[in-house]
């Protein structure tokens, strides 16, 4: 009982700094994306918000993100926080899985395992 | 729209610093009345901006991701969060909130922006509902199978056991949560409470905090889309993000020495015009 409260307590921290740093650091990238984006934006005009306009790659896709960030782009680092920002929830359901796991209820790694699926299938198939 | 602020005219510096105000403020009066930031988002940006309706739901559900998973990071140490629960529920909304970010490719604008409202209003009658915490339920036999009975530690550091009853019915609420956060991009953290306290019998404590875990989780799996679709748009995400989170932050902090219940009838109100606003400019064709 006394190691069983323990792997709890440290799990529950784990899962605690986990979402900590995963909003911190996704804060972080998007704020200096941002400020990269606004100090490079000087005399161009604000995009037109008014009306939706189908989005450019570099910033719909995770491949097109990932070139942008390489590149450098300051709208690539602000939709990589919003990647991160992403991850973080789903981190804690992977995290919940393992805890699950350790704790040998199969019913609720199944359970766990079908919402990260749902997670997964839609977002490599629910584009639209 | 003639109130709007005239964005077009706007230079980005002077966009980006009015929208992370207004988010900040969205961020501090979602957490002090605890609403979340994307009930606040969506008004804001597309009564107040003028900025059409899907950069509008892309914004909403960054800022529900960051207000759940910001949040939640306190909530796990007092450990009033069932997981388990949350877990079992969450498999019902995410396939809600796949359907809602389907539907939401063929609903018109002005459709959505009626059913906002229409939510806005459920969140006001909400606010003014007695809360009663269900003492001695007599848990259902699916319930005990699924594992659902938890506990939970109380103010005098004893740990009060609850049982819970009615899963198919909070499990059917939970599909339309999730379709309507699809939908909406927000946490529909009201249908999550309804559906585990008023369906299910959790207590309250349990009930929010447990719903405030699955809005991150539900929000992502309609996210994943709406990234995709282009609905997620830097230039108005950064300012969000960085706005609601630290607005959130300090209505966290703010909330242990003030009393919210004069300032959460006030915003009921305002909330209500603004769920009137919706459904009106829905009606007639504005979005």
């Amino acid at each position: 009982m006394g190691s069983n409260l323990s792997s709890k307590n440290n799990m529950n921290t784990l899962i605690g700094n986990t979402l900590r740093i995963g909003v911190f650091a996704a804060c972080i990238i998007a704020l200096l994306g941002g400020i990269w984006y606004i100090a490079s934006s000087a005399g161009s005009s604000l995009p037109d918000y008014t009306t939706f306009h189908q989005g450019d790659a570099s910033y719909t896709t995770v491949e097109g993100i990932f070139k942008s960030v390489f590149a450098l782009s300051a709208t690539g680092w602000i939709q990589l926080g919003v990647i991160v920002l992403m991850l973080t929830p789903v981190m804690r359901v992977v995290l919940s899985l393992v805890d699950f796991g350790i704790q040998r209820d199969w019913l609720y790694v199944i359970i766990t395992g079908i919402v990260l699926l749902v997670i997964i299938v839609n977002s490599l198939v629910g584009v639209g | 729209m003639y109130f709007c602020i005239k964005i077009f005219s706007m230079s980005i510096i002077l966009f980006t610093f009015l929208l992370l105000f207004g988010a900040y403020c969205a961020g501090l009066l979602g957490s002090l009345t605890g609403l979340g930031g994307g009930v606040i988002v969506i008004p804001l940006l597309t009564l107040a901006f003028g900025i059409d309706f899907h950069y509008a739901i892309g914004a909403a559900l960054v800022a529900s991701i960051a207000t759940s998973s910001g949040s939640a990071s306190a909530y796990v140490k007092e450990g009033l969060t069932n997981i388990r629960l949350g877990m079992f529920l969450e498999i019902a909304t995410s396939v809600g909130a796949v359907l809602g970010a389907a539907a939401a490719l063929w609903m018109p604008t002005n459709v959505i922006a009626i059913i906002f409202g229409a939510v806005l209003l459920l969140t006001v009658a909400m606010q003014f509902r007695q809360k009663t915490d269900y003492i001695g339920v007599k848990g259902s036999n699916l319930a005990k199978k699924l594992k659902l009975f938890g506990s939970y530690p109380t103010k005098d550091g004893t740990v009060q056991s609850y049982e819970l009853t009615n899963v198919s019915g909070g499990f059917s609420v939970m599909v339309l949560a999730g379709a309507l956060s699809g939908l909406l991009g927000i946490g529909s953290g009201v249908l999550k409470v309804l559906a585990m306290d008023s369906c299910m019998k959790v207590p309250f404590k349990v009930s929010t905090t447990t719903s405030n875990f699955m809005i991150g989780v539900t929000a992502v799996t309609s996210a994943v889309v709406y990234l995709q679709r282009g609905y997620i748009e830097p230039g108005i995400a950064f300012p969000i993000m960085v706005g609601v989170l630290a607005g959130a932050m300090s209505g966290a902090k703010l909330l242990k020495h003030l009393d919210v219940r004069v300032l959460r009838k006030i915003f009921a109100v305002a909330i209500l015009l603004v769920a009137l606003n919706m459904i009106y400019n829905g009606i007639i064709g504005k979005f």
